[in-house]
């Protein structure tokens, strides 16, 4: 059918999303809010991309930007962001009307909101197709049954004529990834596709995240604040703070090296099943940054536990480790460095003097 | 906790009456409404309805009030001798129309309005929310008796237009007065959808803006409508009658506002040829509010502006 044309006659390899500085900045009576400020990344045909941050990172704005699903008022964009070698950066929704949905699509965060109530679910599967794709409503219907299979959701001819009411939140995850993967997108970005959803239909829904992916050759951006979720499930990890990328790497690299104390922060911030009962959680303290008015320097450095005053001063770039080209950071005195070490002995004398 | 707990077993037993007579009333408002449209509908067939013209004659005489309130004529004869019963249903055809008309004309228009304004913000929102403050600005009434008068004389000048019924024009008139509080809520629950996440869900794959507002605002807007079009049509109906008060009625056929207007002066003489129409009118007003009340708690909407 029309979607295995398209899909044999993509390119496979190369890059397929390349973001050069891209600012989102929107102008707010505070003053001009730097959601996102100068992300640059590129993401190859295929692969899959976790990006993790704290809340007002800006990461679901960079997914946003991304689209172009932004206000159209009192938003600024700058840099660029290339598509499949097309500029879309400054494209009208007009145009990019397009591009979603046939080139790239989103997964919401909460389906239990993201699915039209009073529509049944065949007939929001098969929109899309019907759209782009200018399919009979029979032949939207018999792919939209097919797509249900596709994500694992069982009696698909019943559940087509379902209202999401009938339906669980995993379920509804599952239509939505359905309707995302509809007509075949080369990008799909997902914006914490698992948050509002239990713990054991996480996994799930990751997992065929995943598969399709890889079925279908798709590339994938899944933005979310638990490193856990993008560890098993992404090729690279891209860490956020404060409207930047800090550090970025493929999976197993940064896991095993990581550099920037603030993904360090971030993984101990986890809790560990072998650790005792009662042992007190890792916090990042202080809160995250103004990004109104961001600090000086490093924007970590106020909360930075190994923080010099370089950090306070100058702000450092994004720069690749000696090992590994892929690994990028951007801190002064990053993990391992002889000053970290230095502080992290002070900070432990400190403690054991206070206790 | 116990007390929590106490406490609100009592205020369950105390809730139940209170919604009980909830229930009866609009289910009382919907039974009068369906007896009424009925015999509305079938007045012409109905064999206890007496016909529009039908005189009901005192000794083979024409009489001005000749019946009161009995069983000749139930709820008597009015100045000319008509049976204020049949009368009133024939009224309750007219009023219903015109009230009817009236909402499909204003929440037609407003809702189109509110629908562009609330879902394209911008200068669109702005171009209906001056149309709309204005429209509220003025005072209705007056608003009213200038337009059916300027129709008239339109009417006069312009023969091609003969054909606007005076009911027509009322009609028009109250629907047009009824634009702006229903743009006003329609725009109000716009807004609100438009940022839910199945409509950016629908615009991220594509949809246009047109398709987004048929399909996915347009059918979610659907039960506050009809709340705000039945507690309007009780409104507007009331609307009709004052109207009718002033002289601006429809004088055939009777509308329940004329049948007030041409009574009211013999009120201590024949009481039963104003009391009637008026209990017509304020039983059917007061329905549609029952009705409109019990819609607005089932699809938990506010009544903003109505």
């Amino acid at each position: 059918m029309n979607i295995s044309i398209q899909a044999s006659s993509r390119e496979t390899t190369g890059p397929l999303l390349e973001l050069n500085d891209v600012r989102t900045h929107f102008q707010t009576p505070r003053g001009l809010v730097r959601a996102v400020d100068g992300v640059s990344l590129t993401l190859d045909r295929g692969r899959s991309l976790g990006i993790v941050g704290e809340s007002g990172s800006g990461k679901t704005i960079l997914s946003r930007s991304i689209m172009g699903l932004l206000p159209p008022r009192g938003t600024i964009r700058r840099g660029s962001i290339r598509f499949e070698g097309r500029e879309i950066g400054g494209l009208s929704r007009r145009a990019m009307r397009d591009v979603w949905g046939k080139e790239m699509a989103m997964i919401f965060q909460d389906p239990m909101t993201s699915l039209n109530p009073l529509m049944k679910i065949g007939a929001q599967i098969a929109e899309p197709l019907r759209l782009h794709l200018d399919m009979s409503r029979s032949d939207a219907w018999a792919t939209a049954e097919r797509l249900m299979n596709d994500v694992r959701i069982p009696a698909a001819g019943r559940r087509l004529r379902q209202y999401p009411h009938e339906l669980s939140g995993g379920m509804r995850q599952r239509i939505m990834i359905a309707i995302a993967m509809a007509c075949g997108p080369t990008l799909l970005l997902a914006d914490e596709p698992t948050t509002a959803l239990d713990v054991t239909v996480q996994a799930q829904i990751l997992d065929l995240l995943g598969e399709q992916r890889r079925d279908r050759n798709m590339s994938l951006l899944l933005v979310t604040h638990d490193l856990g979720v993008v560890a098993g499930h992404t090729d690279d990890i891209g860490v956020m703070y404060g409207g930047k990328l800090v550090e970025m790497a493929p999976t197993a690299e940064l896991f095993a090296n990581m550099k920037m104390p603030y993904t360090e922060a971030l993984l101990q911030s986890i809790p560990k099943l072998a650790d005792a009962s009662h042992t007190r959680l890792n916090v990042i303290s202080g809160r995250p940054p103004d990004l109104v008015n961001p600090p000086v320097g490093c924007r970590f450095s106020p909360r930075c536990p190994y923080v010099q005053d370089r950090c306070r001063d100058e702000e450092p770039p994004l720069v690749p480790t000696v090992e590994d080209p892929r690994h990028t950071y951007a801190c002064w005195y990053p993990v391992g460095s002889p000053e970290y070490h230095e502080t992290k002995a002070r900070r432990q004398r400190e403690a054991e003097v206070a206790a | 906790m116990t007390t929590e707990l106490a406490s609100s077993t009592h205020g369950a037993a105390e809730v139940k009456p209170a919604r009980k007579a909830r229930h009866m009333g609009w289910m009382f408002g919907t039974a009068w409404l369906v007896v009424l449209s009925f015999c509305a509908l079938f007045a012409n067939q109905l064999p206890f309805i007496r016909t529009y013209d039908a005189k009901v004659k005192v000794a083979g005489q024409a009489k001005q009030y000749g019946f009161g309130p009995g069983w000749t004529a139930w709820l008597g004869t009015d100045n000319s001798s008509h049976d204020v019963f049949a009368r009133s249903i024939y009224g309750a055809r007219e009023t219903l129309f015109i009230g009817i008309g009236a909402t499909i004309i204003g929440l037609t228009v407003g809702g189109l309005l509110g629908v562009l304004g609330g879902y394209y913000r911008g200068w669109v929102d702005r171009a209906v929310s001056i149309i709309v403050d204005c429209l509220l600005a003025m005072p209705a009434l007056l608003l009213a008796l200038l337009l059916i008068q300027r129709t008239d004389q339109i009417k006069e000048t312009i023969t091609a237009l003969g054909w606007l019924t005076r009911t027509e024009e009322i009609t028009i008139t109250l629907g047009i007065l009824a634009i702006a509080p229903f743009a006003r809520i329609v725009r109000a629950q716009t807004l609100g959808l438009r940022e839910r996440d199945f409509v950016l869900a629908a615009r991220s794959l594509g949809a246009k803006s047109r398709r987004v507002i048929w399909r996915e605002i347009m059918p979610n807007l659907v039960p506050a409508m009809v709340t705000v079009a039945v507690t309007g049509l009780g409104i507007l109906i009331a609307a009709e009658g004052t109207l009718a008060f002033l002289g601006l009625g429809v004088a055939r056929p009777q509308t329940w506002g004329t049948m007030i207007d041409a009574a009211r002066d013999d009120l201590s003489k024949a009481w039963w040829a104003t009391i009637f129409p008026c209990l017509f009118l304020f039983l059917t007003v007061l329905s549609f509010n029952f009705i409109g009340d019990h819609l607005a708690r089932k699809f938990d909407i506010r009544e903003a502006a109505v």
